[in-house]
This record gives C-alpha cells, structure tokens and sequence, in this order.
C-alpha cells in the first residue's frame, strides 16, 4: 500500500483523469479476478505486520464475506475453471473496504515516528523568538 | 503527513498562547490566594462550573459527569467510558494527546464511581487554556474507535477485573451495596465475570451514552487553583460545542433492602456489616450529620498511633489482635450506607463480628459516656472539613453537587451542622439501624466465618 502512486495525481487533473480513468477500468476488468468472485482488496499481500492489523480491525461481516471470496476463488482455480458471469463481481462491488484501514494505519505508525524525531525547543526560547517576531 | 517542522511549529503556537495567557496573569507562589477555601460557582455556554484559587503552582481541573454505575445503559459502560477518555479525537490521536502533555507537563487521569465520572488534569497553572481545551475536546470529540475498544479498553478493563477478583474487600463492598440497593446503587462498581460486560459492550452503544453522559446538561467543570474569571472565559470558548440534548440518564430513587451474602476466597477474610446511612452533604435536606458521628464513634481505627483510641470497636477489637476494623458512610445522592469493615484471619474476625453488634446494642440502649460522644462529634468534624479541603474528594463532591442543582461543598457550613447533633440524635440513629434489616457481605473461609444469625442481626 505504501508504494509510489501517480493516482493521486491524475485525480487532481481533470483532463488527465477523463483520459485515465475508462482505460483503467478497462484494465482492471481485463486483470480477470472479478471473473473469480474477489475484490481488488482481496489481493493485497497479507504477509506483514500492517495488514495484519488491518484484517483485525475489519467489522465481521466484512471479515466472513473476504473468507468466503477467498475460499470460493480458490476452488475455482483448482478445477481450472472461471465462475458463472451471474458470480463475477461487478464494478460498482469492487469497493476498497481494506485499503483505507491500511492507510489509516500506516498514517498512525507514521506519526508516531515523527512525534520519536521531534525537535523541541525550551519555553524561555519559545518566547524569547515570539517577542522577537512582535 | 506530520513533519517535523510543523510539529514544532503547533506546540509552538499552544506554548506562544499560553505565554500570553501568562502575561495576563502573573503569581507567584507567595501571593495570597483570592478565596478561602469556599467555591464560586457560575455558568457559561450553558456548562456549570466551579473554582476555588488556592494558592500554589499547579491548577486541579475536572470534568465531573452524572454517569457513574448508577446511570449506565448497561454493564461495563461506566467503566468502558471512562477508559475511552484521552484516546483519539477528531482533532488529534491518543499518542499525540500524550505527548503534548508530556511536553507541558501534566497528570490525566479519569475514575468512575457509584454515581460519578470524573475526568481530571493537573497541570501548571499557566497552561490552563490548553487544558481545558483538551477536556472539552475529550468529552465532546473522542472517536470511540471500534478498533480502539477492541485493542485497548477491553484489554485495560479485563486486567482491573482481575484486580478486582484478588481483592476480598473490594468483592465485599461491592456485595454490600448490591444486597442493600439491588439495582442503580447496587450495581457493581466493576463486574466480577468477563462476561457480564463483553456480550454489552459495542463502540456505537457507548458512542450513544456518551451522547448523554457528556450532554451540557449532565456535566459541572471543577476547578481548585484558578481564578473564577480565567476559568470563565475559558469555558465559554471552549465547551460551546460539547453535546446538547441526549437521552437524560435517570436512576429510580434508591431503596434499601438487605440481606446477606457469602462468597468463597481464598485471599483474605472480610465481613461487611452495613446499614442504611446518611446521604452526602450535598444532596441537601436527606443529610444526617448523626450517622457521620455514629461512624466516628464505631470507628476501629485512631487516628493517633500507639492507642486504641476512644471509639467502641477499637476498644473491642483489641483484645483480636489479628482483625481490623474500621467503619464509613459511603453517601451519595439519595441515599447512603453506613458499613463496618472487619479484616483479618477468619476467627479473629468471627469474634471481632460479634462486638459489633455487641457495641450497637450499646449505644441504642444508651450505655455510652457523653465524653465518648463529644470526642465522636470532633472527629466527625474533622474528617467531613479534611475531605472538603482534600482536592479530589472535594471536586468530586462539588461537581455532582452542581450537576443536581443542590450545593457546592461549602466547608463552612458543614462543620456547624455536626457541631449541632446531640447525644439522643445519635442514641435514636442507632436504635433505628438496630430496627432494620441489615445486610452482611462475608468473603473468605465460609467455614470458619460466622452467618449473620449466629452474631445477632436481624436478616
């Protein structure tokens, strides 16, 4: 989740963005795990600390309906076979609902690294360089 | 992102205002305090607060909240609620808050009584707008984050069950005051099983009663060590947006009842003799300064070293070395429970049981000096001003005396009314405990321990 990102970027252009956008989704369709029934979130790799976290922090439902996808997905790829199109997932249902968890979390590790580096300087030197900006 | 530059540069805006909060108001230590050691009350933004400046370098400031076991929604709230406080807000996260404090330097600290939440910073006192900034954003912008309950409240609450399961006399309060007022009064200040709390607890569900805990409504700001005016504008600015208009919490009247109840341990021996007590000073007119001189005259403990000191379970308890005896009047809002506290190894306190009914029985028949009652009438008088002048106890008191509209803890006042019981007030009061059904709480070695019956109270 924390690698380097140009979406930011193109959301904030419009006319890059209009541009974008069609073909992104275009090939997140083309990518084929919504003909196995799984969210792009299902895919994040698990094996660390931060997503872990995340997975914990997931309400219930969330949690059991994730199991089930995964579950569904890999017996599918097993008989080598792809899901029924009424059991793909269509686009409006191919939320993040693990993503911003991540993040929220990486935010909160952050922060908490940089309150470790802060720098803090005296009261008497704090208003020494207020009176002096008066 | 938070870098460090703009850290910095916020703790350096929240010290920049406090310094000109500190040209504004300059002591030091030897100026003279403004007050006595009576409260000023006033309102602002519809918040009800009150300050005594005592003399000193720090300031005392509570949040007192009407929301104590007696008003939760369900088990474990109270508690659940209290732990919330200090964790993350919508203005800034639990560890951030932490830092800060630590930065300016302060004491946070958050308990739960029967009747009362109270939320509490110490701090020094130029630093008073950030710290009421601070409790106001705890009370009206915590998150109540379900993760934030999962990963640390619940955890915090099952170590001080724990706590609570290895301590006998806390058990045996906590019995007593369930026999004698059943449910509000009598729930337990922590439950004793895990889950008696976990099935109820949910972060929405608290979310919601803090909704009415923290109402405008429901809260007082206390303050020992600050100017009436400081504190004023200070409220006003910043408990302008707390919440407005939740559910009101209410609580039946309390009715006692009694009984007695016996609960195995292997830890410690304790029984517990209560009866039905006065209120605290500040609910007003169900206050009686006899049971407070009753307690002093049962007493079990002097507060001088080397004697047994005058009161009558003292005297008794000293022929059993291994026992301990000590009696108080637990007084909340409608209602109170005067409870005797026997300690010690199982026969030492079976024996010592017996001497207090023996010593009741005594003082309702009136087989007591007037000398004895004289010195029982000074220490009740003592110890009611020392609690007043004691910082918690008194913002406690205060701030749930402002919430229900009765008084401050005015110190003054208090001590004339003891000064006025007479000796047949105090005969009458216990003749009238002797009348009603007790209720005994005995935790320990049941073998050994006596029934109610077997030490003469009526059950």
């Amino acid at each position: 989740m924390s690698q380097p990102s140009l979406a930011p970027f193109i959301r904030s252009r419009p006319w890059l963005k209009r541009w974008m956008v069609p073909f992104a989704n275009w090939y997140a369709s083309a990518q084929g795990y919504r003909k196995l029934g799984l969210r792009a979130d299902d895919l994040i790799p698990e094996e660390n600390d931060t997503v872990q976290l995340a997975l914990k922090r997931l309400p219930p439902k969330e949690a059991y309906d994730r199991v089930f996808r995964l579950r569904r997905a890999f017996q599918a790829s097993l008989s080598h076979q792809l899901l029924p199109p009424e059991e793909h997932t269509k686009p409006e249902e191919d939320i993040a609902y693990l993503g911003p968890i991540i993040t929220e979390i990486e935010a909160e590790n952050q922060e908490r690294d940089d309150l470790e580096e802060m720098f803090v300087p005296k009261r008497k030197q704090v208003a020494a360089s207020a009176k002096k900006s008066h | 992102m938070l870098s460090r530059t703009s850290i910095s540069r916020s703790c350096t805006k929240a010290l920049q205002r406090h310094c000109v909060c500190r040209r504004t108001q300059i002591r030091n230590l030897a100026a003279a305090a403004s007050g006595s050691f009576q409260y000023e009350t006033g309102e602002e933004a519809g918040v009800k607060y009150a300050s005594r400046d005592l003399p000193g370098p720090t300031t005392t400031l509570t949040v007192v909240a009407k929301a104590g076991t007696r008003y939760q929604a369900q088990p474990g709230f109270s508690d659940a609620l209290e732990k919330f406080a200090f964790k993350s807000t919508t203005r800034r996260s639990a560890v951030r808050m932490i830092r800060e404090v630590e930065l300016l330097g302060g004491d946070l600290s958050a308990y739960h009584s029967r009747e009362n939440l109270v939320i509490r910073a110490k701090f020094l006192r130029e630093d008073l707008a950030y710290f009421t900034e601070l409790l106001a954003d705890v009370i009206s912008k915590t998150k109540y984050a379900p993760h934030e309950l999962n990963e640390q409240v619940v955890r915090v609450m099952k170590l001080g069950q724990k706590h609570l399961l290895a301590n006998p006399s806390h058990m045996a309060i906590n019995s007593a005051h369930g026999l004698a007022f059943h449910r509000g009064l009598g729930t337990p200040l922590y439950p004793t099983s895990s889950t008696t709390f976990s099935k109820y607890l949910d972060s929405e569900e608290i979310y919601n009663f803090a909704l009415s805990a923290y109402s405008k409504s429901n809260i007082a700001v206390v303050a020992n060590g600050t100017s009436q005016s400081e504190l004023s504008k200070w409220v006003r600015e910043f408990f302008e947006d707390a919440y407005t208009g939740g559910r009101k919490l209410e609580s039946p009247p309390s009715k006692y009842y009694g009984g007695e109840e016996r609960i195995a341990h292997d830890k410690g021996n304790v029984m517990v003799i209560a009866f039905p007590g006065s209120s605290s000073f500040t609910s007003g007119s169900s206050w009686k300064p006899e049971i407070g001189v009753l307690a002093a005259l049962l007493g079990g403990q002097s507060s001088i070293k080397w004697t047994p000191g005058f009161s009558l379970l003292a005297k008794a308890a000293s022929e059993h070395q291994h026992a301990h005896v000590s009696t108080q009047n637990h007084g909340y809002s409608d209602a109170g429970l005067l409870a005797v506290t026997v300690t010690g190894t199982a026969s030492h306190v079976g024996k010592a049981s017996h001497s207090v009914v023996e010593a009741l029985k005594k003082i309702a028949s009136g087989d007591v000096s007037g000398e004895d009652i004289k010195k029982a009438t000074a220490l009740a008088k003592f110890q009611a001003l020392e609690t007043g002048q004691d910082i918690n106890a008194g913002l406690e008191a205060t701030g749930s005396g402002l919430i229900t509209g009765g008084k401050a803890y005015q110190i003054d006042e208090i001590g004339q009314a003891i000064d006025k019981v007479g000796e047949d007030k105090v005969k009458a009061a216990a003749k009238s405990l002797l009348d009603t059904k007790a209720t005994v709480s005995t935790v320990g070695d049941l073998f050994a321990l006596p029934y109610a019956e077997d030490i003469g109270l009526k059950i």
